[in-house]
């Protein structure tokens, strides 16, 4: 730095107040070369310099580790109406598109097999077993929309299609006389019994009906997340502050000391998601002699695997625990936490 | 720093006095074009209409009106009520010019989705999350990332022809232009974008036999109609002639894609025994991992387990499994199929 450079430094540190018009202009115009020359020599550094650290630290923050702790969705969710109701649209559309099926391929003819194929296919008119009744061919296949009120697109009149499909033979809705007519021997239906099949587990769980908070098995579509109670009776997630340890290190003692050793849980990569910020109405003073003005804490991403929360032996004196999905978590804590942890949360 | 700082400390404190303090006249709602309109807009929509009487839409069949509407009447061919868009396109200026191909008029049209795949919805929901929070790479306020070197030559020489002309590739044999890698953001998480299955049958060339099984098993497996390829050149050593039919593949998308990779790792590789993973050896270096399954591994896919009679004896193929994803480098890739569920084993390729 040369002498020039020193003035101009000098000149602009009181700039702001007691320099005449014409000598303003005039620095601003010896500034502005100085600029540039300052400008060309940083360009040959290409490499970053890493800002250099005060000597003497005056003011800092309180710094936290947090953990989002959170159960990811254990099932597909629910399709919106018209979603539903525009797969149905796509899939009769490929009824009247797509190449027949090819029967004999799947069925040997003339097989029990083949007969119970005939017999359903009469009914359903078309190879698919869950769009209902609807014909892609011939004079009519136009009519492939659905009429108001109808349940076709309706994802649990689907599954039971399906679920028929695979326990009948298809003889049971024909009327008795028919079915000697049209079936040529009575041994070739009595073979195609088929035995009850294992319904799907339901959608909604026990928890999800007694609204227990503290389950995990509770809203199985959606992210949950773990929420505590601290000794304040504030509602967030479990923290502590930082002691002379990685955030992810911390965040493993977080769990550990917050909600016991019962759970598997894997702490998502080693940078935090998100932070919060604590402003002090009036700075602390901390032994080392630093001015406090507030906490920082960073959130890291943690997933559950399996095992539950146990806050009998934490060592924060958390008072109670929760599962919440996000839009719950809104409503338990505090705004201005919400609005620097909302953006982490995932909608799902 | 301190050198850097000044130009704004400067030229704050300069300003401050020097700009004019601009008033702006007493604010009038009444001055938009778009307020007029406002008033003009109905307020009810269209959509609130409610639906009609429970009584009229049971009543309602269209089929028998149809029906009605053609008794004792002689319709004219079904042609004259169909259009059929143009079989060649003739250029923009034509003034024939054919439906875009999500209409369900056109000769391209192809129905679908007809699901929303829950390994994609695993994907949304988890695991472009996870990635993001994996392979961030934080960088400090006001960092500048290093210059990258120029990665092509210059033609140096006193040749004319060099002028204007395209830079040289990396010297040496064998090296090739790798892809960059920027930094991740939540715009570029990577994901799988195609999933390419092909099945090579040397045997096709005495017994064309093979092909069609290939073919079906292929097809069965992808839900996509495979397409056969011929071999380009003779290779003595493995009784190869050009010319010939020897292999079949079939590209998934989307919705086929992601129905492929769950079927393949819930039911499939599960069931395969002492199946030690993927070879860590693969990856091409642009985000494609590939792996063979043998004959019998094929088998073990569902849509060939439930009718497994109807294909010749010993004539299911093997087949290799590419999954296409957009990441640039190996290491992105593998930890997506990771996350998917594939495991890998062995020396890793990064």
């Amino acid at each position: 730095m040369n002498a020039g450079h020193q003035t101009t430094r000098r000149l602009a540190a009181g700039a702001g107040k007691s320099i005449c018009r014409s000598c303003r202009d005039s620095l601003s115009r010896n500034y502005a070369s100085a600029a540039a020359a300052a400008v060309q020599t940083e360009d040959h550094v290409s490499q970053h310099i890493p800002p250099v650290a005060q000597a003497s630290p005056q003011t800092s923050y309180q710094v936290n580790a947090g953990v989002v702790l959170s159960r990811p969705p254990q099932i597909t969710r629910d399709l919106h109406p018209f979603e539903s109701a525009f797969f149905l649209y796509q899939r009769r559309l490929n009824e009247r598109s797509a190449l027949p099926f090819t029967r004999y391929f799947y069925y040997k003819e003339r097989t029990p097999a083949d007969r119970e194929w005939k017999r359903k296919i009469k009914q359903r008119l078309t190879p698919a077993r869950d769009i209902g009744r609807y014909k892609g061919y011939g004079e009519e296949a136009w009519n492939d929309e659905v009429l108001v009120g109808a349940k076709e697109s309706d994802f649990n009149w689907q599954v039971e299609r399906l679920l028929e499909d695979a326990e009948t033979t298809g003889v049971e809705d024909q009327p008795a006389q028919e079915l000697t007519e049209t079936t040529p021997s009575p041994l070739a239906q009595k073979k195609v019994e088929h035995e009850a099949v294992e319904r799907p587990m339901s959608r909604i769980t026990e928890a999800d009906k007694k609204n227990d908070v503290k389950s995990l098995n509770r809203l199985l579509q959606r992210t949950l997340y773990f929420l505590v109670k601290n000794k304040e009776g504030q509602w967030m997630f479990p923290q502590d502050g930082l002691q002379k340890e990685t955030l992810k290190e911390a965040a493993h003692r977080v769990l550990e000391y917050s909600a016991g050793v019962n759970m598997n849980t894997w702490i998502v990569g080693n940078v935090p998601i998100g932070h919060y910020q604590l402003d002090y109405p009036t700075s602390r003073k901390t032994e080392s002699g630093l001015n406090e003005l507030g906490l920082k804490t960073f959130f890291m991403k943690a997933r559950i695997m399996a095992g539950q929360a146990n806050l009998k032996e934490n060592q924060f004196g958390l008072q109670d625990f929760q599962w919440l999905a996000k839009e719950e978590v809104k409503t338990q804590v505090e705004d201005k936490y919400w609005r620097s942890i909302k953006n982490m949360l995932a909608e799902r | 720093m301190a050198l850097r700082e000044l130009p704004f400390r400067t030229a704050s404190g300069l300003s401050r006095q020097v700009r004019p303090a601009i008033s702006t006249g007493p604010f009038s709602p009444g001055r938009n074009a778009s307020t007029a309109a406002i008033q003009d807009i109905e307020d009810s929509s269209s959509l609130a209409v409610p639906p009609p009487s429970e009584e009229l839409a049971k009543s309602f069949d269209p089929v028998a009106r149809s029906r009605l509407r053609r008794q004792g009447k002689k319709q004219l061919p079904a042609s004259r009520y169909q259009y059929r868009p143009p079989k060649y396109y003739r250029g923009p200026l034509h003034p024939h010019q054919p439906p875009p191909a999500s209409n369900p008029a056109s000769r391209e049209f192809q129905p679908g989705p007809f699901s929303l795949p829950r390994l994609e919805q695993t994907y949304q929901s988890t695991i472009a999350a996870d990635i993001l929070t994996l392979t961030y790479q934080h960088h400090p306020p006001g960092y500048r990332p290093p210059k990258l070197e120029n990665r092509l030559r210059q033609w140096t020489g006193d040749s004319p022809y060099f002028k204007n002309r395209p830079l040289r590739g990396p010297r040496g044999r064998g090296e090739e232009l790798r892809l960059l890698t920027p930094p991740r953001t939540f715009r570029n998480i990577p994901k799988i974008t195609k999933v390419t299955v092909h099945s090579y049958v040397p045997a096709a060339q005495e017994n064309s036999a093979h092909l069609h099984v290939a073919g079906m098993v292929v097809q069965a497996v992808s839900n996509v109609r495979a397409t056969a390829h011929k071999s380009r050149h003779n290779v003595v050593g493995w009784n190869l002639r050009a010319g010939k039919y020897v292999a079949v593949t079939s590209q998934m998308e989307r919705e086929d894609a992601h129905h492929f990779l769950a079927k393949l790792v819930d039911v499939v590789l599960p069931r395969i025994k002492e199946w030690k993973g993927v070879p860590g050896s693969s990856g091409d270096g642009a985000g494609n991992m590939s792996f063979g399954l043998t004959p019998q591994q094929v088998a073990l896919f569902p849509e060939i387990e439930v009718n497994y009679d109807a294909y010749p004896p010993k004539m299911i193929p093997g087949m290799h499994i590419t999954v296409h994803t957009d990441a640039t480098n190996n290491k992105d890739a593998r930890l997506l199929l990771q996350a998917i569920g594939v495991p890998f084993y062995g020396k890793l390729n990064d």
